[in-house]
Protein backbone atom coordinates (compact mmCIF):
# COMPACT_ATOMS: atom_id res chain seq x y z
CA UNK A 1 0.00 0.00 0.00
CA UNK A 2 1.22 3.48 -0.79
CA UNK A 3 0.28 7.13 -0.37
CA UNK A 4 1.69 10.35 -1.81
CA UNK A 5 1.70 13.55 0.22
CA UNK A 6 -0.03 16.40 -1.62
CA UNK A 7 0.17 18.89 1.26
CA UNK A 8 2.35 18.06 4.28
CA UNK A 9 0.67 20.25 6.92
CA UNK A 10 2.43 22.10 9.72
CA UNK A 11 4.40 19.21 11.23
CA UNK A 12 3.88 15.65 10.08
CA UNK A 13 6.33 12.97 11.12
CA UNK A 14 6.51 9.19 11.28
CA UNK A 15 6.49 7.91 14.87
CA UNK A 16 6.05 4.71 16.82
CA UNK A 17 6.06 3.87 20.54
CA UNK A 18 9.52 5.41 20.98
CA UNK A 19 13.20 4.68 21.26
CA UNK A 20 14.15 3.48 24.74
CA UNK A 21 17.33 1.47 24.25
CA UNK A 22 19.73 4.40 23.81
CA UNK A 23 18.61 6.74 26.59
CA UNK A 24 22.02 6.24 28.24
CA UNK A 25 23.63 7.82 25.16
CA UNK A 26 21.24 10.78 25.46
CA UNK A 27 19.02 9.68 22.58
CA UNK A 28 15.51 10.90 23.49
CA UNK A 29 12.45 8.65 23.66
CA UNK A 30 10.65 10.43 20.77
CA UNK A 31 7.65 8.47 19.44
CA UNK A 32 3.99 9.46 19.25
CA UNK A 33 3.10 12.33 21.58
CA UNK A 34 -0.38 10.83 22.09
CA UNK A 35 0.48 7.14 22.41
CA UNK A 36 -3.15 6.27 23.24
CA UNK A 37 -4.42 7.52 19.87
CA UNK A 38 -1.50 5.99 17.99
CA UNK A 39 -2.20 2.61 19.60
CA UNK A 40 -5.94 2.83 18.92
CA UNK A 41 -5.29 3.61 15.24
CA UNK A 42 -2.97 0.59 15.02
CA UNK A 43 -5.39 -1.72 16.83
CA UNK A 44 -8.22 -0.68 14.49
CA UNK A 45 -6.34 -2.16 11.51
CA UNK A 46 -5.10 -5.21 13.41
CA UNK A 47 -1.51 -3.96 13.79
CA UNK A 48 0.75 -4.32 16.78
CA UNK A 49 0.83 -1.17 18.91
CA UNK A 50 4.39 -0.29 17.95
CA UNK A 51 3.80 -0.21 14.17
CA UNK A 52 4.86 3.11 12.65
CA UNK A 53 2.12 5.74 12.24
CA UNK A 54 2.06 9.26 10.82
CA UNK A 55 1.58 12.00 13.42
CA UNK A 56 -0.20 15.01 11.87
CA UNK A 57 -0.22 18.29 13.82
CA UNK A 58 -3.37 20.37 13.20
CA UNK A 59 -5.19 19.90 9.88
CA UNK A 60 -4.32 21.47 6.53
CA UNK A 61 -2.71 18.34 5.11
CA UNK A 62 -3.69 16.20 2.14
CA UNK A 63 -2.62 12.91 0.61
CA UNK A 64 -3.71 10.56 -2.18
CA UNK A 65 -3.93 6.77 -2.12
CA UNK A 66 -1.73 5.35 -4.88
CA UNK A 67 -2.98 1.83 -4.17
CA UNK A 68 -6.00 0.44 -2.33
CA UNK A 69 -5.53 1.19 1.37
CA UNK A 70 -6.57 -0.19 4.71
CA UNK A 71 -6.03 2.67 7.18
CA UNK A 72 -7.37 3.98 10.48
CA UNK A 73 -6.90 7.27 12.28
CA UNK A 74 -7.41 8.39 15.86
CA UNK A 75 -6.90 11.53 17.90
CA UNK A 76 -8.19 15.10 17.79
CA UNK A 77 -7.17 18.04 15.68
CA UNK A 78 -8.38 16.88 12.30
CA UNK A 79 -11.10 14.88 10.59
CA UNK A 80 -10.30 12.91 7.49
CA UNK A 81 -12.47 13.68 4.50
CA UNK A 82 -12.63 12.09 1.05
CA UNK A 83 -14.44 14.32 -1.45
CA UNK A 84 -17.27 15.59 0.76
CA UNK A 85 -17.51 12.41 2.82
CA UNK A 86 -16.32 12.53 6.43
CA UNK A 87 -14.42 9.41 7.43
CA UNK A 88 -15.13 8.05 10.91
CA UNK A 89 -12.35 7.90 13.52
CA UNK A 90 -10.96 4.88 15.37
CA UNK A 91 -12.18 2.34 12.85
CA UNK A 92 -10.65 0.50 9.86
CA UNK A 93 -11.25 2.30 6.57
CA UNK A 94 -10.93 0.74 3.13
CA UNK A 95 -9.90 3.42 0.62
CA UNK A 96 -9.68 2.64 -3.12
CA UNK A 97 -6.65 3.69 -5.12
CA UNK A 98 -6.75 7.27 -6.42
CA UNK A 99 -8.74 8.78 -3.55
CA UNK A 100 -7.68 12.21 -2.30
CA UNK A 101 -7.97 12.55 1.47
CA UNK A 102 -8.01 15.91 3.22
CA UNK A 103 -7.50 16.69 6.89
CA UNK A 104 -10.09 19.23 7.97
CA UNK A 105 -9.90 21.20 11.19
CA UNK A 106 -11.24 19.82 14.46
CA UNK A 107 -10.76 22.26 17.36
CA UNK A 108 -10.84 19.68 20.15
CA UNK A 109 -7.14 18.86 19.92
CA UNK A 110 -4.09 19.09 17.69
CA UNK A 111 -2.73 15.64 16.81
CA UNK A 112 -4.07 12.71 14.86
CA UNK A 113 -2.37 9.43 14.01
CA UNK A 114 -2.70 7.62 10.71
CA UNK A 115 -2.07 3.88 10.79
CA UNK A 116 -1.88 1.61 7.75
CA UNK A 117 -2.20 -2.18 7.49
CA UNK A 118 1.26 -3.55 8.37
CA UNK A 119 2.60 -0.15 9.52
CA UNK A 120 4.46 2.50 7.50
CA UNK A 121 7.65 1.07 6.11
CA UNK A 122 10.66 3.13 7.15
CA UNK A 123 13.94 1.69 8.44
CA UNK A 124 14.37 0.98 12.11
CA UNK A 125 17.12 3.23 13.51
CA UNK A 126 18.42 2.42 17.01
CA UNK A 127 15.44 0.16 17.61
CA UNK A 128 12.67 2.52 16.53
CA UNK A 129 11.04 4.05 13.44
CA UNK A 130 10.37 7.36 15.22
CA UNK A 131 11.59 10.60 13.67
CA UNK A 132 14.00 12.63 15.82
CA UNK A 133 14.34 15.96 14.05
CA UNK A 134 17.18 17.49 16.12
CA UNK A 135 19.62 14.74 15.18
CA UNK A 136 18.01 14.13 11.78
CA UNK A 137 17.42 10.40 11.99
CA UNK A 138 14.48 8.02 12.08
CA UNK A 139 11.18 8.19 10.23
CA UNK A 140 11.46 9.32 6.63
CA UNK A 141 15.13 10.40 6.23
CA UNK A 142 15.09 11.99 9.69
CA UNK A 143 12.79 14.82 8.64
CA UNK A 144 9.18 15.98 8.59
CA UNK A 145 7.06 14.93 5.61
CA UNK A 146 7.00 17.20 2.59
CA UNK A 147 5.05 17.53 -0.62
CA UNK A 148 5.47 14.62 -3.09
CA UNK A 149 6.83 12.21 -0.45
CA UNK A 150 5.80 8.65 -1.21
CA UNK A 151 5.26 6.46 1.84
CA UNK A 152 4.77 2.71 1.58
CA UNK A 153 3.42 0.22 4.04
CA UNK A 154 5.15 -2.90 5.28
CA UNK A 155 3.64 -5.73 3.23
CA UNK A 156 3.75 -8.24 6.08
CA UNK A 157 0.31 -8.13 7.72
CA UNK A 158 -1.03 -9.91 10.78
CA UNK A 159 -3.75 -12.52 10.28
CA UNK A 160 -6.22 -10.12 11.87
CA UNK A 161 -5.23 -7.34 9.43
CA UNK A 162 -5.67 -9.69 6.47
CA UNK A 163 -9.15 -10.66 7.67
CA UNK A 164 -10.18 -7.01 8.16
CA UNK A 165 -8.93 -6.17 4.67
CA UNK A 166 -10.73 -9.15 3.13
CA UNK A 167 -14.01 -8.19 4.82
CA UNK A 168 -13.87 -4.55 3.63
CA UNK A 169 -12.33 -4.85 0.15
CA UNK A 170 -14.59 -3.08 -2.30
CA UNK A 171 -14.55 -0.66 -5.24
CA UNK A 172 -15.48 2.26 -3.01
CA UNK A 173 -14.81 3.59 0.49
CA UNK A 174 -15.94 1.02 3.00
CA UNK A 175 -15.84 0.56 6.78
CA UNK A 176 -17.50 -1.61 9.41
CA UNK A 177 -20.19 -0.61 11.91
CA UNK A 178 -17.88 -0.87 14.91
CA UNK A 179 -15.25 1.54 16.16
CA UNK A 180 -12.90 1.66 19.14
CA UNK A 181 -14.43 3.94 21.79
CA UNK A 182 -11.42 6.15 22.52
CA UNK A 183 -13.58 8.45 24.66
CA UNK A 184 -13.85 5.63 27.23
CA UNK A 185 -10.19 6.27 28.03
CA UNK A 186 -10.58 10.01 28.39
CA UNK A 187 -11.94 11.87 31.41
CA UNK A 188 -14.84 14.30 30.96
CA UNK A 189 -12.52 17.11 32.08
CA UNK A 190 -9.56 16.91 29.74
CA UNK A 191 -7.88 20.01 31.15
CA UNK A 192 -7.14 18.67 34.63
CA UNK A 193 -3.86 16.78 34.59
CA UNK A 194 -2.95 14.31 37.32
CA UNK A 195 0.58 14.60 38.73
CA UNK A 196 2.71 12.77 41.28
CA UNK A 197 4.95 15.02 43.46
CA UNK A 198 8.48 15.31 42.03
CA UNK A 199 11.66 14.62 43.97
CA UNK A 200 12.38 18.35 44.42
CA UNK A 201 8.83 19.42 45.33
CA UNK A 202 10.15 20.34 48.79
CA UNK A 203 12.51 22.89 47.24
CA UNK A 204 9.51 25.23 46.79
CA UNK A 205 7.65 27.24 49.40
CA UNK A 206 4.21 26.11 50.60
CA UNK A 207 2.40 28.94 48.81
CA UNK A 208 4.00 28.03 45.50
CA UNK A 209 3.00 24.38 45.93
CA UNK A 210 -0.60 25.30 46.78
CA UNK A 211 -0.64 27.60 43.76
CA UNK A 212 0.78 24.89 41.52
CA UNK A 213 -2.04 22.55 42.53
CA UNK A 214 -4.88 25.08 42.27
CA UNK A 215 -4.10 27.89 39.82
CA UNK A 216 -4.52 27.60 36.04
CA UNK A 217 -1.44 27.37 33.82
CA UNK A 218 -1.53 28.39 30.18
CA UNK A 219 0.28 26.47 27.45
CA UNK A 220 2.62 29.04 25.87
CA UNK A 221 3.31 29.59 22.18
CA UNK A 222 6.81 28.27 22.84
CA UNK A 223 5.66 24.65 22.87
CA UNK A 224 6.69 21.76 20.67
CA UNK A 225 7.52 18.05 20.70
CA UNK A 226 10.37 18.70 23.16
CA UNK A 227 8.25 20.43 25.77
CA UNK A 228 5.62 23.00 26.67
CA UNK A 229 6.35 26.24 28.45
CA UNK A 230 3.59 26.93 30.96
CA UNK A 231 2.57 30.45 31.94
CA UNK A 232 1.16 31.10 35.37
CA UNK A 233 2.07 32.01 38.92
CA UNK A 234 5.87 31.94 39.36
CA UNK A 235 7.19 29.35 41.79
CA UNK A 236 9.45 30.41 44.63
CA UNK A 237 12.24 28.27 45.95
CA UNK A 238 13.24 27.88 49.57
CA UNK A 239 16.14 25.62 48.65
CA UNK A 240 18.48 27.35 46.24
CA UNK A 241 20.91 24.49 45.60
CA UNK A 242 21.96 23.61 42.09
CA UNK A 243 20.56 20.27 41.03
CA UNK A 244 23.22 18.02 39.54
CA UNK A 245 22.07 16.91 36.10
CA UNK A 246 20.06 13.70 36.40
CA UNK A 247 17.51 11.75 34.37
CA UNK A 248 14.25 13.36 33.29
CA UNK A 249 11.61 11.98 30.94
CA UNK A 250 8.42 12.88 29.11
CA UNK A 251 5.94 14.08 31.74
CA UNK A 252 8.55 15.64 34.02
CA UNK A 253 7.59 19.19 35.11
CA UNK A 254 10.74 21.26 35.59
CA UNK A 255 11.00 24.71 37.11
CA UNK A 256 13.60 26.92 35.40
CA UNK A 257 15.83 29.52 37.06
CA UNK A 258 13.27 32.29 36.54
CA UNK A 259 10.56 30.24 38.29
CA UNK A 260 8.62 29.31 35.16
CA UNK A 261 7.56 25.79 34.32
CA UNK A 262 8.35 23.45 31.46
CA UNK A 263 6.44 20.22 30.88
CA UNK A 264 8.75 17.82 29.05
CA UNK A 265 7.29 15.94 26.10
CA UNK A 266 8.34 13.11 23.74
CA UNK A 267 11.52 14.62 22.26
CA UNK A 268 12.86 15.95 25.59
CA UNK A 269 16.47 15.60 26.71
CA UNK A 270 17.30 12.53 28.75
CA UNK A 271 18.88 14.54 31.58
CA UNK A 272 18.21 17.93 33.12
CA UNK A 273 19.45 20.15 35.91
CA UNK A 274 16.29 22.01 36.93
CA UNK A 275 14.32 20.96 40.03
CA UNK A 276 11.40 18.69 39.23
CA UNK A 277 8.20 19.74 40.95
CA UNK A 278 6.03 16.94 39.55
CA UNK A 279 5.66 14.05 37.14
CA UNK A 280 2.50 13.86 35.02
CA UNK A 281 0.68 10.53 35.39
CA UNK A 282 1.47 8.44 32.30
CA UNK A 283 -2.25 7.90 31.63
CA UNK A 284 -2.68 11.68 31.29
CA UNK A 285 0.17 12.23 28.82
CA UNK A 286 -2.20 11.65 25.86
CA UNK A 287 -4.30 14.56 27.19
CA UNK A 288 -1.20 16.76 27.31
CA UNK A 289 -0.34 15.74 23.74
CA UNK A 290 -3.62 17.26 22.55
CA UNK A 291 -3.11 20.63 24.28
CA UNK A 292 -2.51 23.69 22.15
CA UNK A 293 -1.01 27.09 22.93
CA UNK A 294 -3.51 29.15 24.90
CA UNK A 295 -5.19 26.18 26.62
CA UNK A 296 -5.54 26.52 30.40
CA UNK A 297 -4.79 23.46 32.50
CA UNK A 298 -4.95 22.58 36.20
CA UNK A 299 -2.78 20.09 38.06
CA UNK A 300 -4.25 17.61 40.51
CA UNK A 301 -2.09 15.62 42.91
CA UNK A 302 -2.32 11.83 43.08
CA UNK A 303 -0.05 9.38 44.88
CA UNK A 304 2.71 7.30 43.39
CA UNK A 305 0.71 4.11 43.91
CA UNK A 306 -2.46 5.58 42.39
CA UNK A 307 -0.48 6.51 39.27
CA UNK A 308 0.94 2.99 39.05
CA UNK A 309 -2.48 1.35 39.45
CA UNK A 310 -3.97 3.63 36.77
CA UNK A 311 -1.13 2.76 34.42
CA UNK A 312 -1.53 -0.98 34.87
CA UNK A 313 -5.33 -0.78 34.51
CA UNK A 314 -4.92 1.21 31.31
CA UNK A 315 -2.53 -1.37 29.88
CA UNK A 316 -4.98 -4.16 30.71
CA UNK A 317 -7.85 -2.29 29.01
CA UNK A 318 -5.72 -1.73 25.92
CA UNK A 319 -4.81 -5.42 25.84
CA UNK A 320 -8.52 -6.29 26.01
CA UNK A 321 -9.14 -4.01 23.02
CA UNK A 322 -6.75 -6.05 20.90
CA UNK A 323 -8.61 -9.21 21.87
CA UNK A 324 -11.95 -7.54 21.13
CA UNK A 325 -10.87 -6.51 17.61
CA UNK A 326 -9.49 -10.00 16.89
CA UNK A 327 -12.70 -11.63 18.11
CA UNK A 328 -14.71 -9.79 15.45
CA UNK A 329 -12.91 -11.64 12.63
CA UNK B 1 24.15 -2.76 48.74
CA UNK B 2 24.90 -3.31 52.40
CA UNK B 3 26.05 0.13 53.46
CA UNK B 4 22.87 1.91 52.38
CA UNK B 5 24.90 4.75 50.89
CA UNK B 6 22.09 5.55 48.51
CA UNK B 7 18.51 6.72 48.30
CA UNK B 8 15.85 5.43 45.90
CA UNK B 9 13.17 7.79 44.62
CA UNK B 10 10.24 7.64 42.21
CA UNK B 11 10.69 9.24 38.79
CA UNK B 12 7.58 7.85 37.07
CA UNK B 13 5.39 4.73 36.78
CA UNK B 14 8.22 3.14 34.80
CA UNK B 15 11.39 4.50 36.37
CA UNK B 16 13.14 4.87 39.73
CA UNK B 17 16.32 6.79 40.45
CA UNK B 18 19.08 5.58 42.77
CA UNK B 19 21.00 8.54 44.20
CA UNK B 20 24.47 7.95 45.66
CA UNK B 21 25.25 11.55 46.59
CA UNK B 22 24.91 15.12 45.43
CA UNK B 23 28.33 16.07 44.13
CA UNK B 24 30.63 15.44 41.20
CA UNK B 25 33.19 12.93 42.43
CA UNK B 26 35.00 9.95 41.01
CA UNK B 27 33.82 7.59 43.77
CA UNK B 28 30.18 8.40 42.91
CA UNK B 29 30.89 7.82 39.22
CA UNK B 30 32.24 4.40 40.25
CA UNK B 31 29.19 3.62 42.38
CA UNK B 32 26.83 4.53 39.52
CA UNK B 33 28.88 2.50 37.07
CA UNK B 34 29.04 -0.57 39.35
CA UNK B 35 25.29 -0.68 39.88
CA UNK B 36 24.75 -0.20 36.15
CA UNK B 37 26.99 -3.14 35.28
CA UNK B 38 25.49 -5.29 37.98
CA UNK B 39 21.94 -4.65 36.75
CA UNK B 40 22.82 -5.58 33.19
CA UNK B 41 24.45 -8.80 34.50
CA UNK B 42 21.58 -9.61 36.87
CA UNK B 43 18.45 -7.88 35.54
CA UNK B 44 15.12 -8.24 37.35
CA UNK B 45 11.95 -9.29 35.50
CA UNK B 46 10.76 -6.29 33.48
CA UNK B 47 14.12 -4.46 33.56
CA UNK B 48 14.36 -2.24 30.51
CA UNK B 49 17.26 0.21 30.44
CA UNK B 50 19.23 2.76 32.51
CA UNK B 51 20.32 6.38 32.40
CA UNK B 52 23.56 6.98 34.34
CA UNK B 53 24.23 10.57 35.48
CA UNK B 54 26.82 12.26 37.77
CA UNK B 55 25.63 10.72 41.01
CA UNK B 56 22.44 8.88 40.03
CA UNK B 57 21.42 5.82 38.08
CA UNK B 58 17.87 5.86 36.76
CA UNK B 59 16.37 2.46 36.05
CA UNK B 60 13.55 2.03 33.52
CA UNK B 61 11.25 -0.99 33.58
CA UNK B 62 7.98 -2.34 32.23
CA UNK B 63 5.44 -1.98 35.08
CA UNK B 64 3.20 -4.70 33.63
CA UNK B 65 6.01 -7.26 33.93
CA UNK B 66 7.28 -5.97 37.29
CA UNK B 67 3.84 -6.12 38.95
CA UNK B 68 3.48 -9.79 37.91
CA UNK B 69 6.94 -10.71 39.27
CA UNK B 70 7.32 -12.37 42.64
CA UNK B 71 9.51 -9.64 44.13
CA UNK B 72 8.20 -8.55 47.53
CA UNK B 73 6.06 -5.40 47.70
CA UNK B 74 2.59 -4.18 46.75
CA UNK B 75 3.54 -1.92 43.84
CA UNK B 76 6.26 -1.68 41.19
CA UNK B 77 8.20 0.97 43.09
CA UNK B 78 8.35 -1.25 46.19
CA UNK B 79 9.25 -4.34 44.16
CA UNK B 80 12.09 -2.67 42.27
CA UNK B 81 13.32 -1.01 45.49
CA UNK B 82 13.34 -4.38 47.23
CA UNK B 83 15.40 -5.85 44.41
CA UNK B 84 17.90 -2.96 44.50
CA UNK B 85 18.20 -3.14 48.29
CA UNK B 86 19.04 -6.83 48.09
CA UNK B 87 21.74 -6.49 45.42
CA UNK B 88 25.16 -7.17 46.81
CA UNK B 89 26.90 -4.13 45.39
CA UNK B 90 29.50 -3.85 48.13
CA UNK B 91 31.96 -6.32 46.64
CA UNK B 92 32.08 -4.56 43.32
CA UNK B 93 32.51 -0.91 44.26
CA UNK B 94 36.29 -1.17 44.72
CA UNK B 95 36.85 -2.31 41.16
CA UNK B 96 38.16 0.27 38.75
CA UNK B 97 35.83 1.37 35.94
CA UNK B 98 36.51 -0.42 32.69
CA UNK B 99 36.65 2.74 30.64
CA UNK B 100 38.49 3.24 27.36
CA UNK B 101 40.99 5.97 26.56
CA UNK B 102 39.94 8.02 23.58
CA UNK B 103 42.04 10.62 21.83
CA UNK B 104 40.08 13.36 20.10
CA UNK B 105 42.01 15.24 17.40
CA UNK B 106 41.27 18.98 17.38
CA UNK B 107 42.12 21.82 15.05
CA UNK B 108 42.35 24.82 17.37
CA UNK B 109 41.61 28.42 16.41
CA UNK B 110 40.89 30.36 13.24
CA UNK B 111 37.51 29.57 11.64
CA UNK B 112 37.27 26.36 13.64
CA UNK B 113 37.77 28.12 16.98
CA UNK B 114 36.29 31.61 16.68
CA UNK B 115 36.51 32.26 20.45
CA UNK B 116 40.11 31.11 20.98
CA UNK B 117 41.48 34.68 20.94
CA UNK B 118 38.80 35.88 23.34
CA UNK B 119 39.49 33.06 25.81
CA UNK B 120 43.24 33.79 25.63
CA UNK B 121 42.89 37.53 26.17
CA UNK B 122 40.40 37.02 29.02
CA UNK B 123 43.01 34.99 30.90
CA UNK B 124 45.89 37.16 29.65
CA UNK B 125 47.74 34.22 28.14
CA UNK B 126 48.63 33.41 24.54
CA UNK B 127 46.40 31.33 22.28
CA UNK B 128 49.24 28.79 22.24
CA UNK B 129 48.97 28.52 26.04
CA UNK B 130 45.22 27.91 25.82
CA UNK B 131 45.85 25.11 23.33
CA UNK B 132 48.63 23.66 25.49
CA UNK B 133 46.54 23.71 28.67
CA UNK B 134 43.52 22.24 26.91
CA UNK B 135 45.40 19.45 25.14
CA UNK B 136 47.70 18.56 28.06
CA UNK B 137 44.96 17.61 30.50
CA UNK B 138 43.40 14.18 30.97
CA UNK B 139 39.62 14.26 31.14
CA UNK B 140 37.08 11.87 32.62
CA UNK B 141 33.62 11.29 31.11
CA UNK B 142 31.09 11.71 33.92
CA UNK B 143 27.88 11.39 31.97
CA UNK B 144 26.22 11.61 28.57
CA UNK B 145 23.31 14.04 28.29
CA UNK B 146 21.91 17.20 26.64
CA UNK B 147 21.97 15.84 23.06
CA UNK B 148 22.88 12.35 21.75
CA UNK B 149 26.57 11.66 22.40
CA UNK B 150 27.33 14.83 24.39
CA UNK B 151 29.83 14.01 27.15
CA UNK B 152 30.12 15.97 30.38
CA UNK B 153 33.90 15.98 31.00
CA UNK B 154 35.72 16.60 34.27
CA UNK B 155 39.36 17.57 34.58
CA UNK B 156 39.80 20.84 32.73
CA UNK B 157 42.64 23.09 33.93
CA UNK B 158 41.06 25.75 36.19
CA UNK B 159 43.08 28.41 34.38
CA UNK B 160 40.80 27.91 31.35
CA UNK B 161 37.49 28.39 33.18
CA UNK B 162 35.55 30.93 31.09
CA UNK B 163 31.96 32.16 31.32
CA UNK B 164 29.56 31.28 28.51
CA UNK B 165 29.04 33.78 25.71
CA UNK B 166 26.61 36.57 26.61
CA UNK B 167 24.54 35.77 23.51
CA UNK B 168 24.39 32.14 22.38
CA UNK B 169 25.11 31.43 18.72
CA UNK B 170 22.05 30.33 16.75
CA UNK B 171 24.12 27.49 15.33
CA UNK B 172 27.30 25.73 16.43
CA UNK B 173 28.67 23.10 14.03
CA UNK B 174 28.99 19.40 14.86
CA UNK B 175 32.45 18.72 16.30
CA UNK B 176 32.88 22.17 17.87
CA UNK B 177 35.05 22.05 21.00
CA UNK B 178 33.93 24.51 23.64
CA UNK B 179 34.44 25.81 27.16
CA UNK B 180 31.64 26.87 29.52
CA UNK B 181 32.50 27.68 33.12
CA UNK B 182 34.65 24.86 34.49
CA UNK B 183 33.58 22.45 31.77
CA UNK B 184 34.80 21.57 28.33
CA UNK B 185 32.97 19.49 25.76
CA UNK B 186 32.35 18.67 22.12
CA UNK B 187 29.07 19.36 20.31
CA UNK B 188 28.02 16.09 18.63
CA UNK B 189 25.61 17.77 16.24
CA UNK B 190 24.71 21.18 14.94
CA UNK B 191 22.69 22.97 17.64
CA UNK B 192 22.36 26.48 19.05
CA UNK B 193 24.96 26.97 21.78
CA UNK B 194 26.52 29.45 24.19
CA UNK B 195 29.89 27.80 24.81
CA UNK B 196 33.19 29.50 23.91
CA UNK B 197 34.34 27.64 20.81
CA UNK B 198 38.12 27.12 20.69
CA UNK B 199 38.42 24.40 18.04
CA UNK B 200 36.79 21.63 16.08
CA UNK B 201 37.24 17.88 15.73
CA UNK B 202 36.63 16.00 12.48
CA UNK B 203 35.66 12.94 14.53
CA UNK B 204 31.97 12.07 14.83
CA UNK B 205 30.93 12.06 18.50
CA UNK B 206 27.62 10.45 17.57
CA UNK B 207 26.73 8.30 14.59
CA UNK B 208 23.42 6.43 14.62
CA UNK B 209 24.89 3.91 12.14
CA UNK B 210 27.70 2.81 14.48
CA UNK B 211 27.26 -0.18 16.76
CA UNK B 212 27.95 2.09 19.72
CA UNK B 213 26.50 5.36 18.40
CA UNK B 214 28.05 7.55 21.10
CA UNK B 215 31.86 7.67 20.81
CA UNK B 216 32.15 8.28 24.56
CA UNK B 217 30.59 6.63 27.60
CA UNK B 218 30.77 7.33 31.34
CA UNK B 219 34.10 6.28 32.82
CA UNK B 220 36.10 6.82 29.62
CA UNK B 221 39.31 8.86 29.67
CA UNK B 222 39.57 11.57 27.02
CA UNK B 223 42.56 13.47 25.69
CA UNK B 224 42.59 16.19 23.05
CA UNK B 225 45.38 16.18 20.46
CA UNK B 226 46.26 19.21 18.38
CA UNK B 227 46.22 18.56 14.62
CA UNK B 228 46.97 20.69 11.56
CA UNK B 229 44.70 21.44 8.62
CA UNK B 230 46.02 18.55 6.49
CA UNK B 231 45.30 16.06 9.23
CA UNK B 232 41.88 17.64 9.79
CA UNK B 233 40.98 17.26 6.11
CA UNK B 234 42.30 13.70 5.93
CA UNK B 235 40.30 12.67 8.99
CA UNK B 236 37.17 14.44 7.69
CA UNK B 237 37.16 12.54 4.43
CA UNK B 238 38.21 9.27 6.06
Amino acid sequence: MQIRILKPGLMSTIQDMGRYQYLSQAVPVSGAMDTLSARIANKAVGNQDHAAVIEFTYADAEFISETDLLIAYAGDGAILQANEQKLPVSRPLFIPSGTTIKLTHNPSGIRIYLAVAGGWDVPEILGSRSTFLTAGFGGLDGRALKKADIIKSDESMSTCTQKILFSLKNDQINYPGWSIPRQCFLPVDRKTIMVVPGNELGWFDARSIVGFLSAPYIVAQQSNRMGYHLEGAALHRIKKDELLSTAVMPGTVQVTGSGSMVLLMADCQTTGGYPRIAQVAAVDMPLCAQLKPGDAIYFKEISRSEAEVLYIEREQQLQQLTTAVQSKY
Amino acid sequence: MADKAFKIYYLSEMAVTVEFGQKIAENLLKAVNSLNELLYRQPFTGFHTTVPAYSTLTIFYDPVLVIRSNLPGAGCFEKVSAYLNDLNLQKKTDNAIKGDTIIIPVYYGENFGPDLEEVASLHQISTGDVIKLHSAATYKVYMIGFVPGFAYLGGMDERLATPRKATPRPSVPAGAVGIAGHQTGVYPMETPGGWQIIGQTPVKLFDENREQPSLLKPGDTVMFKRIDLNEFNELSTG
